[in-house]
C-alpha cells in the first residue's frame, strides 16, 4: 500500500525515464545516494516523506481508507525490508521487453523516492518479474486504470509534462505462497479506462493486511469483500465497487464515532498510530552496509580537474546549472551528483552520470574547470572511498598548535578562535619583535625594506611580549591604540596586540595541530597576569593537547579510570590492559559492573579520590614526588606532597596510586635513581649536603653551611651512606641519629636528627615549611630533647636486674667465683687460618700475640705475619675444623678474641683492682687512693695501651667529635684514665666498664651485645651517666673510654657473663631505691658509676659542678653513704 | 573508629625473671609494649584484659620462656571520611598540623574555607576569617578525615575542614 500511494506523488511517477531504463540505476546505488555524507544532492530528497504526505492527506479516502487501516502500512514497509535482498537478486527484465516498452526521454528523471528500491523496479517496464506476471496481465491492465484515475485527480499538471507513467506496486502473492514482492511496473496509457485495477488492488493489498496478522474484523470484512461482490459488477464494475457504499457507510459511522470521541483519546489513538509508523520509518532507514556499495549497474563517477582551491565553486556552479535545466526541461543537465574532496584532492572534483558524454556536455563551459585536462573514471570499487569522510581535527580554542611557517615557525600558539569553515584560525603567539631596532636607520620606506629585510635579516628576535613603550621608540607611527572589548590592544605594524601578545589570524594549513607537545616553559608565557605563573594556565586544554601526542602507556593495568567524554561517559574501571589507543577496562561501578569495556585513550582519565597516595610518573616535573589528593578538579588534581607539604597542581594521567606496598610509599621520601630526598650527598671534598628537593635533572641541596644551592646529578661525588655518627650536644651529651634535638638558642628549631656529619647535625622538621623542613646546625648548638629514658622498655627477656644485682652481691661474697683474668692468651699456640685480606684461608699457628694482634707462623713456611686477631679462626688442630666457641663464646673463657685482652702489665693491675672497684661501700676509700694516685699512672700506662685501641675501632676513623668533644668535655679532671681503668679488660671491671662502654661506643651497638649488656648500653644509662655528679670525670673518658674496650667487646657472651656475675663487683651498690625514678633493671646502672662518685668527686674536688641534673642528686645521696 | 580486637602476643621471659609474681610482671610488659603502639594500621589505645596467657614454654637454647598471651585491647583505626576533634599543634602558610589523639592529621590550604585567611603576622600566626573564627596553636578543631596513609609504624592524615560543621569549636 505505502508504494501505491507513493506512486501518487510526483516523483515517484516521474521516476521512470528512458535514460534509465535503458542503464537501470540500482535501488543501492540510489540509497547509497541517499544515504553518502557530504554529497551535494541535485535529486529531491527521498522520501518517505512521500507516505506521511500520503498519510496526512489521503488523496483517495474514498478508496483506499474503507479497505486499508493504517495499521498496515507498518507491517509492509518491514516487508520491503526483509525482502531486499530477494529483490536485489531479481532479474530486472531484457533489453528487448524495454524496446517494447518504448521509452521516451524524460526530463525530470532525478526525483527520488521513498522506496528507491521499488521505484526502480519499475523502470523495467509494465513487467513482473515473478513467474505470476502473465496470469495477472489482465489484472494489471485493469490497476492501471485505477491508477490513472487517481493520478488524474491528484497531480494534472505533472501528468501533462510526462507522456508515460508507472505505477510501483506490490503484490504479495498468496497464491504461490510466496514472501518475495512481485513489482509490477505499468507503462501508462493515455488516460481512458478507468475501472478494473482499483479492485484488484486492494485485494492485493487487503492480501498483505491479512497476511501480516491485522485485526481480526479487518479480516473479516476481507473475506466478505470478495464474497459480496455482486456477480455483475465483477467484470464491469471496479472491483469492489458495490461495497464502496457500505464502506463509506461505515466510514461515515467510524468518524461520527471518532467526533463524538473524546478528543484526548482520539489524539492518543491518533498518536498511537503515527507513533508507530514514525518508528517504522526510521527502522526502514537501517540498512545493511555491503548492500548500499555501488556496482557496475550504477552511475559512473568522473573525476575532473578544475582550478586548485575552486572545487567547491565548481560544484556550486554545477547545482546551479542543474537548477536552471532541470530535468525535464529541453536540455536537460544529465549529471546526477558532483562533488569535491576539499583539501585532500585539490585541483579535482567528481561527477557522477550516467554516461561520459552527459558529463562533457554538462560541464562545457564551466568555470575554473579545465576540459583540457580530460575526465578519468573513477574504478567502481574506488568509489566508496571518494566518499570516505575523514574527521578532520577538531580545534578547541585554548588548545594549543605550533606556527608551521613564518616569522613563527615552530612557535607555540594558542587558540583564540576557530572561525566556522574550521579554515582559519585566531592564534595568540608571543610575539618576536626587535622593534625596528636592527633596522637601517638610512633605510627607505617599510614597504621597500620588506624585500631587503627578509634577504639579508636572518636575526630572529626573542620571544618577549609586547611592549608599546619599545614600540613607540622608533615605530610610534606604526603604533595605533585600539580598545576593544577584552580591553586595551595595540595595532602595530599592521597586527594587532592583546597583553602583549600577538593576535593573528592564520590558514590552518599554517598551522601544525597534531605532536603539538606544549612545554611547560613555553606554556608558562602564556600565563597571563597570574601571581603564580601557572594557576591562570587552561591546563585542560594542556592536559588535551598533550593528550593528543601522548602514547597510551601512562595507563597500566590497575589504574583506576574515568570515562568523561564520548557515549560511554561516566563509566568508571579499572585498567585491565591497553593496545595501542584502546584501553580496556573492567567496569566497577553502576549496572555494567563487572564488564569488560573498550575505550579510547582520548575519552579517558584516571580517577582519583581527595586522599589518595598518589606517585608522580613521567611527565610533570614533579616527577617521583609523592603526596596525597587534597583536590580533583576534572583533569587536574592537586597533591600534597609528602616531602615538602606543598601544593602541586599535575595532570591525572602523571598520577598513580602508590601502592601501600609501594616501597618508596612507605620510605616516605620519593627518589629519583640513585639520590633520593633527605640523602646526604658528597658534593666536593669539604662539602656535604642533604638534598631537599629531588627532581629530574636537578638536586637542591641544603650544605653544611645552611645554605641551599643546586646541582645536578653529576655534581654529586657520592652518597653518604653511614649513619652511625655520633655527636655531643651543648650539655655533652651524645646524641645519634633519630634524637630529636632543639636549638636553644637561635632560632629555636627542633627536628629529629637525619644525619650527624662531623659534628653537623642534620635535622628535619617535618612542620617547617622552609628547605623541607631540614635545618643544619653544629651539634655543639644543639640539645638533645629527648627525655631521658626514651622509649627504651624494661623487657622481660632480658635478666632480671634486680636478681642480678642480687647476685653480684653474693658473688661479692664470695670472691673465689672471681674471674681470672690474667694468664697466658689462649691465642697462644693455636691453630688459625686466616679469615680475611690477602692471606684469607692460609693456616698458621700464633707463636705469640698481643692485645690486637697475633704473629701467625704459616704452616706453608711462610714469613710470620702479624695479623689482627679478629681476622682469625681458630682451629682444631687436629681435625682443622673451626672451633666457633674460642674463647668468648665458650662459659668462663675470659679472653675473647680481638678483645683487648688485658696484656700481662696490665693483669696486675686488674686482679689487683677488682677487689677495690667491686666492693661498694668498702671500695670508696680504695678508690679513691686508687684515682687520685691512679691517675697520673693511667694516663702513662693507659694511654700508651689504649691509643692502638683507639685506632682500632674501624667504624671511628675519622673521628667526627675528635676534636669537638674531647674540648667540649674539656676538663682536666676528665683523665682518660679513670675510664680505662674501669675499662680494663673484662668482667672485674666488668661492671664499669660494661657501663661505660656499652654506653658510649658505637662498636657496642654492632651487635656484640649480649642482653645483659644491651640493658647498659641504653641511652638513658648514658645520661645517666654523663649527668653523673662529676661532669668532669665522667665526660672525659667517654672517648677513650669505648675506644678501647670496642673488641674486646665481641667477648662478654652471655655465658661471660654468667660466669662474671661474680666479678663485678662493680654491681654492687645496686640500691633499687636509690633510683626511684628507674625500674629495677636500671638500678646497677647507676650504682655502677655512682659507687665511684663520692670518690671521684672527692678527688675532683669540685662536686657540685655537675650536680646539675635531677637524677644526680638523689643517687648521689643514695650512694654516698658508704664513705 | 573504635574496634575491639582480640590479639595475640608473645613474650619471652627471661629466668631471672621467674618467680610468683611472673604473671604481673608479663601483664605489665604488656601493658607498656601495646599500649600506645601504631602499626601503621591503627592505633592501639588500651588493653582491655587478657583471655588466656596461656602457659610459658622454655626455649631450649636460651632458658628463656615464651609466653602467647591472648588479649583484647581497644583499637582506634582512623578512616577516611571519619569526622575528629583535633588539636592544632602548629599553623602554617601550606596548612594546619593537629594531633587527632595520637594521629596528626595535616590540614592543606585547599581544604581550609576561603574565608578562613592565613594571617601571619598576628602573634601567634593564625588562620581566621576576621570574626569569631581563629584558628592558632592550641585551637580545638573538628575536622573530617579526607585521606590516611600507612607508614611503618606511624600514620599521616589529611583531613579538612572545609565542610559545614567543621572548623574551630
Amino acid at each position: 500500500m505505502g508504494l501505491a500511494a507513493a506512486s501518487e506523488v510526483d516523483p515517484i511517477s516521474k521516476v521512470f525515464d528512458g535514460e534509465r531504463s535503458g542503464n537501470v540505476q540500482t535501488p543501492t546505488a540510489q540509497l547509497r545516494d541517499n544515504l553518502a555524507p557530504g554529497f551535494h544532492k541535485f535529486r529531491r530528497p527521498p522520501s518517505l516523506l512521500c507516505l506521511q504526505i500520503f498519510f496526512r492527506n489521503p488523496p483517495f479516502p474514498n478508496l483506499f481508507l474503507p479497505c486499508l487501516s493504517l495499521h498496515s502500512v507498518r507491517p509492509i514497509l518491514q516487508l520491503q525490508l526483509f525482502d531486499m535482498s530477494n529483490f536485489l537478486n531479481q532479474d530486472f527484465g531484457s533489453e528487448d521487453e524495454d524496446e517494447d516498452f518504448n521509452p521516451v526521454p524524460v526530463a525530470g528523471s532525478d526525483d527520488e523516492d521513498a522506496k528507491p528500491a521499488k521505484e526502480d523496479g519499475d523502470d523495467t517496464g509494465a513487467l513482473t518479474h515473478e513467474g505470476d506476471a502473465e496470469a495477472e496481465d489482465e489484472k494489471d491492465e485493469k490497476h492501471n486504470d485505477a491508477e490513472d484515475d487517481e493520478e488524474e485527480e491528484d497531480d494534472d499538471d505533472e501528468e501533462e509534462d510526462e507522456e508515460e507513467e508507472e505505477v510501483v506496486r506490490i503484490k504479495q502473492s498468496k497464491k504461490r505462497a510466496r514472501n518475495s514482492l512481485t513489482l509490477v511496473g505499468v507503462k501508462n496509457r493515455p488516460r481512458k479506462r478507468r475501472r478494473g485495477g482499483v479492485h484488484n488492488f486492494f485485494e492485493e493489498e487487503a492480501g498483505v493486511d491479512e497476511e501480516e496478522d491485522e485485526a481480526e474484523d479487518e479480516e473479516d470484512e476481507l473475506a466478505e469483500f470478495g464474497t459480496e461482490m455482486h456477480p455483475d459488477d465483477l467484470d464491469a464494475l471496479p472491483a469492489g465497487a458495490e461495497t464502496d457504499d457500505r464502506r463509506h457507510r461505515q466510514l461515515d459511522r467510524q468518524r461520527e464515532l471518532d467526533a463524538t470521541m473524546d478528543a484526548e483519546k482520539q489524539a492518543q489513538m491518533l498518536k498511537e498510530r503515527y507513533g508507530r509508523n514514525r518508528a517504522a520509518a526510521t527502522d526502514a532507514l537501517v540498512i545493511p552496509k555491503r548492500l548500499l556499495l555501488p556496482s557496475v549497474e550504477d552511475p559512473s563517477i568522473w573525476g575532473a580537474r578544475c582550478k586548485p582551491g575552486k572545487e567547491r565553486e565548481v560544484v556550486f556552479n554545477i547545482q546551479k546549472r542543474i537548477q536552471e535545466r532541470p530535468a525535464h526541461s529541453r536540455n536537460p543537465l544529465r549529471i546526477l551528483s558532483a562533488f569535491e574532496r576539499g583539501n585532500v584532492m585539490q585541483g579535482w572534483f567528481y561527477v557522477e552520470a550516467q554516461r561520459q558524454p552527459d558529463v562533457i556536455a554538462g560541464l562545457d563551459q564551466l568555470n575554473h574547470y579545465f576540459p583540457s585536462r580530460g575526465l578519468t573514471l573513477i574504478p567502481v570499487k574506488d568509489m566508496p572511498d571518494l566518499l570516505r569522510v575523514r574527521k578532520s581535527e577538531e580545534l578547541h580554542p585554548g588548545g594549543w598548535v605550533r606556527v608551521a611557517r613564518g616569522k613563527y615557525k615552530g612557535d607555540l600558539a594558542q587558540i583564540e578562535e576557530v572561525e566556522t569553515n574550521g579554515l582559519t584560525v585566531t592564534v595568540r603567539i608571543v610575539p618576536r619583535l626587535d622593534y625596528g631596532m636592527n633596522e637601517d636607520d638610512n633605510a627607505l620606506a617599510p614597504g621597500a625594506d620588506v624585500k631587503r629585510k627578509r634577504a639579508t635579516n636572518k636575526f630572529r628576535p626573542p620571544q618577549r611580549l609586547f611592549s608599546e613603550a619599545e614600540a613607540k621608540k622608533k615605530h610610534a607611527k606604526h603604533l595605533s591604540a585600539t580598545s576593544g572589548l577584552r580591553g586595551k590592544s595595540w595595532n602595530y605594524m599592521n597586527d594587532n596586540y592583546e597583553d602583549g601578545f600577538l593576535i593573528k589570524d592564520m590558514r590552518l594549513n599554517h598551522l601544525t595541530t597534531k605532536n603539538v607537545n606544549p612545554r611547560l616553559e613555553e606554556v608558562t608565557m602564556f600565563a597571563r597576569g597570574s601571581e603564580d605563573g601557572t594557576a591562570n594556565l587552561d591546563l585542560a586544554a594542556l592536559a588535551d593537547t598533550m593528550k593528543k601526542s601522548t602514547a597510551s602507556d601512562s595507563y597500566q593495568p590497575g589504574d583506576p579510570v574515568e570515562v568523561y567524554r564520548g557515549e560511554q561517559q561516566g563509566l568508571v574501571g579499572r585498567a585491565e590492559s591497553t593496545r595501542g589507543d584502546i584501553v580496556s577496562l573492567r567496569v566497577t561501578e553502576g549496572e555494567l559492573s563487572g564488564h569488560l569495556i573498550d575505550a579510547p585513550v582520548l575519552t579517558l582519565r584516571k580517577r582519583f579520590r581527595e586522599g589518595d597516595h598518589v606517585k608522580v610518573i613521567g611527565g610533570s616535573r614533579f616527577q617521583n614526588e609523592l603526596g596525597m589528593v587534597v583536590e580533583v578538579k576534572d583533569d587536574n588534581v592537586t597533591i600534597l606532597s609528602d616531602s615538602t607539604m606543598e601544593e602541586i597542581t599535575v595532570f591525572s594521567k602523571d598520577l598513580r596510586l602508590s601502592g601501600d606496598t609501594d616501597a618508596a610509599a612507605s620510605k616516605g621520601p620519593s627518589y629519583t635513581g640513585q639520590c633520593r630526598l633527605h640523602d646526604l650527598l658528597q658534593l666536593d671534598n669539604s662539602t656535604v649536603g642533604c638534598a631537599i628537593k629531588v627532581e629530574r635533572d636537578r638536586i637542591q641541596v641544603l650544605d653544611q653551611h645552611g645554605s641551599v644551592r643546586d646541582c645536578t646529578r653529576s655534581q654529586v661525588i657520592n652518597i653518604i651512606k653511614r649513619d652511625s655518627y655520633k655527636a655531643v650536644d651543648a650539655d655533652g651529651a651524645e646524641i645519634t641519629v633519630g634524637e630529636t634535638i632543639k636549638e636553644p638558642l637561635g632560632e629555636k628549631r627542633k627536628g629529629e636528627i637525619i644525619y650527624i656529619y662531623r659534628g653537623i647535625v642534620f635535622a628535619i622538621d617535618k612542620e617547617r615549611v622552609e628547605n623541607g623542613g631540614v635545618w643544619v646546625t653544629r651539634a655543639i648548638n644543639t640539645r638533645s630533647s629527648q627525655p631521658a629514658g626514651g622509649r627504651e622498655l624494661p623487657s622481660l627477656d632480658k635478666p632480671n636486674p634486680q636478681i642480678m644485682n642480687q647476685q653480684l652481691k653474693n658473688n661479692y661474697a664470695s670472691p673465689i667465683a672471681m674471674p681470672s683474668t690474667g694468664g697466658r692468651d689462649r691465642l697462644v699456640g693455636q691453630t688459625v687460618s686466616i679469615r680475611r685480606g690477602p692471606l684469607k684461608g692460609l693456616l698458621g699457628r700464633v707463636p705469640y700475640a698481643n692485645e690486637k694482634l697475633a704473629c701467625v707462623e704459616f704452616v706453608s713456611g711462610k714469613k710470620p705475619v702479624m695479623i689482627p686477631r679478629e681476622d682469625l679462626l681458630p682451629r682444631d688442630p687436629i681435625t682443622n675444623q673451626p672451633i666457633h666457641n674460642f674463647g668468648g663464646r665458650g662459659r668462663g673463657s675470659r679472653v675473647p678474641f680481638g678483645s683487648s685482652t688485658a696484656p700481662p702489665r696490665r693483669d696486675g693491675w686488674q686482679g689487683g683492682r677488682t677487689p677495690m672497684a667491686a666492693p661498694d661501700s668498702s671500695r670508696t676509700p680504695a678508690w679513691a687512693g686508687a684515682s687520685s694516685s691512679r691517675t697520673p699512672a693511667w694516663g702513662s700506662s693507659m694511654s700508651g695501651s689504649r691509643t692502638p685501641a683507639w685506632k682500632n675501632d674501624g667504624s671511628r676513623t675519622s673521628n667526627p667529635y675528635d676534636a669537638g668533644n674531647r674540648t667540649a668535655y674539656g676538663g682536666g679532671n676528665r683523665t682518660p684514665a679513670w675510664n680505662t681503668g674501669s675499662r680494663t679488660p673484662f668482667a672485674g671491671a666488668g661492671g664499669d666498664d660494661a657501663f661505660v662502654t656499652g654506653s658510649r661506643t658505637p662498636a657496642w651497638g654492632a651487635g656484640n651485645r649480649t642482653p645483659a649488656w644491651g640493658s647498659l648500653a641504653s641511652a638513658q644509662d648514658q645520661r645517666d651517666f654523663d649527668d653523673a655528679p662529676t661532669p668532669g670525670g665522667y665526660s672525659a673518658p667517654t672517648p677513650g673510654g669505648y675506644a678501647a674496650p670496642t673488641p674486646g667487646a665481641s667477648a662478654p657472651t652471655p655465658g661471660a657473663w654468667g660466669a662474671d656475675v661474680p666479678t663485678p663487683g662493680a654491681f654492687n651498690a645496686p640500691t633499687p631505691g636509690g633510683l626511684p625514678k628507674r625500674s629495677g633493671y636500671d638500678a646497677p646502672t647507676p650504682a655502677a658509676y655512682d659507687a665511684p662518685t663520692p670518690a671521684m668527686g672527692g678527688a675532683a674536688a669540685t662536686p657540685g659542678a655537675g650536680y646539675g641534673d635531677e637524677y644526680s642528686a638523689p643517687q648521689y645521696e643514695e650512694n654516698t653513704p658508704s664513705p | 573508629m573504635f574496634f575491639l580486637k582480640e590479639e595475640t602476643k608473645t613474650i619471652s621471659v627471661h629466668p631471672s625473671n621467674f618467680g610468683p609474681e611472673m604473671r604481673n610482671l608479663i601483664v605489665g610488659q604488656l601493658n607498656a609494649e601495646e599500649e600506645g603502639r601504631c602499626t601503621g594500621d591503627h592505633f592501639v589505645i588500651s588493653v582491655m584484659d587478657m583471655v588466656d596467657v596461656g602457659e610459658g614454654r622454655v626455649i631450649p637454647s636460651n632458658g628463656n620462656a615464651e609466653y602467647t598471651i591472648k588479649y583484647r585491647a581497644i583499637i582506634w583505626k582512623p578512616f577516611r571520611g571519619e569526622t575528629v576533634d583535633a588539636i592544632v599543634t602548629s599553623v602554617k602558610a601550606t596548612g594546619i598540623f593537629t594531633m587527632a589523639g595520637p594521629l596528626s592529621v595535616f590540614i592543606a590550604r585547599k581544604n581550609i574555607p576561603s574565608d578562613i585567611k592565613w594571617e601571619p603576622n598576628t602573634v601567634p600566626p593564625q588562620y581566621t576569617d576576621h570574626a569569631d573564627q581563629v584558628i592558632e596553636r592550641g585551637t580545638s578543631l573538628r575536622l573530617k578525615i579526607l585521606g590516611v596513609k600507612p607508614d611503618v609504624m606511624a600514620i599521616n592524615a589529611i583531613g579538612t575542614i572545609k565542610e559545614d560543621f567543621l572548623g574551630p569549636l
